[in-house]
């Protein structure tokens, strides 16, 4: 007589997916939010005549503080113009863009140091700024 | 007599078995909205710096100071409003890019705001930005 094998089921639980997935994106998503700006205080200026900013790599900002951070992560002002120059490396001409953003109240004595380094460090400088709707 | 209204179990409870993937693709929505705007800006170019001395010869390009809230162009106190004009009158006569050089000299308290209003006024009339900055140093006497 032939015993006949169960046939067991051998499926992926499907139930947790969501969950996992979820948990991932959390992960990412507070990975990458440590290396952006976007949890800093500052207010932007105003200017007219402005357009897209574009892609960058390297993102200058003073906070309200008057403190400087580097994409992000705090930076003294005397490594800047090397930070700058590792993270542009080779990059060609058009492609070696960096954002300043800088509290509209911050003072000449604390941003103009960062234009020069950014300038040396063979920076494309762009202003973040908001448009002036005044004029 | 009274008739019994026949009670149905049907969507009693909204399905649970798919909340999880509304939230996720909610939140990836929501990702998506947030990476994708734009930074706008003010593009400035400005020449690489290079050490000069003060005492060496004065040059003509057109020199700018920046104090706390007034600008002077070659030593005389330009208001904002007919700031850009003036420029554009001392600029006229320029035709080489080295002419429309303006040097830019600003005081230490100078607030961003106001700096960035009086360049972006050069750079509209046709100036090229040059910063001279100060450098301090401190010399130790034995």
């Amino acid at each position: 007589m032939k015993i006949k094998r169960r046939a067991t089921r051998a499926d992926v639980p499907s139930m947790a997916m969501g969950d996992i997935a979820f948990n991932l994106l959390i992960f990412f998503v507070i990975l990458a939010r440590a290396q952006d700006d976007s949890h800093l205080q500052w207010t932007p200026a105003e200017a007219s005549n402005i357009e897209s900013a574009g892609h960058s790599v390297v993102s200058v900002l003073i906070d309200s503080d008057e403190k400087l951070y580097l994409n992000g992560q705090p930076i003294g002002e005397a490594n800047l113009e090397m930070k700058i120059e590792e993270l542009l490396g080779d990059f060609s001409v058009g492609d070696r863009t960096v954002l300043l953003k800088v509290h509209r109240e911050a003072t000449a004595l604390r941003f103009e140091p960062v234009i020069e380094a950014i300038s040396s460090a063979g920076g494309e400088l762009v202003h973040i700024v908001e448009e002036d709707r005044d004029g | 007599m009274k008739i019994r209204r026949r009670s149905s179990n049907l969507l009693i409870e909204p399905p649970s078995s798919a909340t999880g993937d509304i939230a996720f693709n909610l939140i990836v929505f929501f990702l998506v909205c947030a990476s994708v705007q734009p930074d706008s800006g003010r593009h400035q170019t400005l020449p690489r710096s290079e050490e000069t001395e003060q005492k060496q010869k004065k040059d003509e390009n057109i020199e700018v100071v920046v104090k706390r809230q007034v600008a002077l162009v070659n030593g005389d106190v330009v208001p904002l409003a007919q700031f850009q004009a003036r420029l554009m009158t001392l600029l006229a006569g320029k035709p080489r890019p080295e002419d429309k050089v303006v040097v830019v000299k600003s005081d230490k308290d100078v607030p961003y705001h106001f700096w960035m209003t009086v360049t972006s006024q050069i750079e509209d009339a046709g100036g090229i930005i040059t910063l001279q900055i100060e450098e301090e140093r401190e010399v130790q006497v034995p």
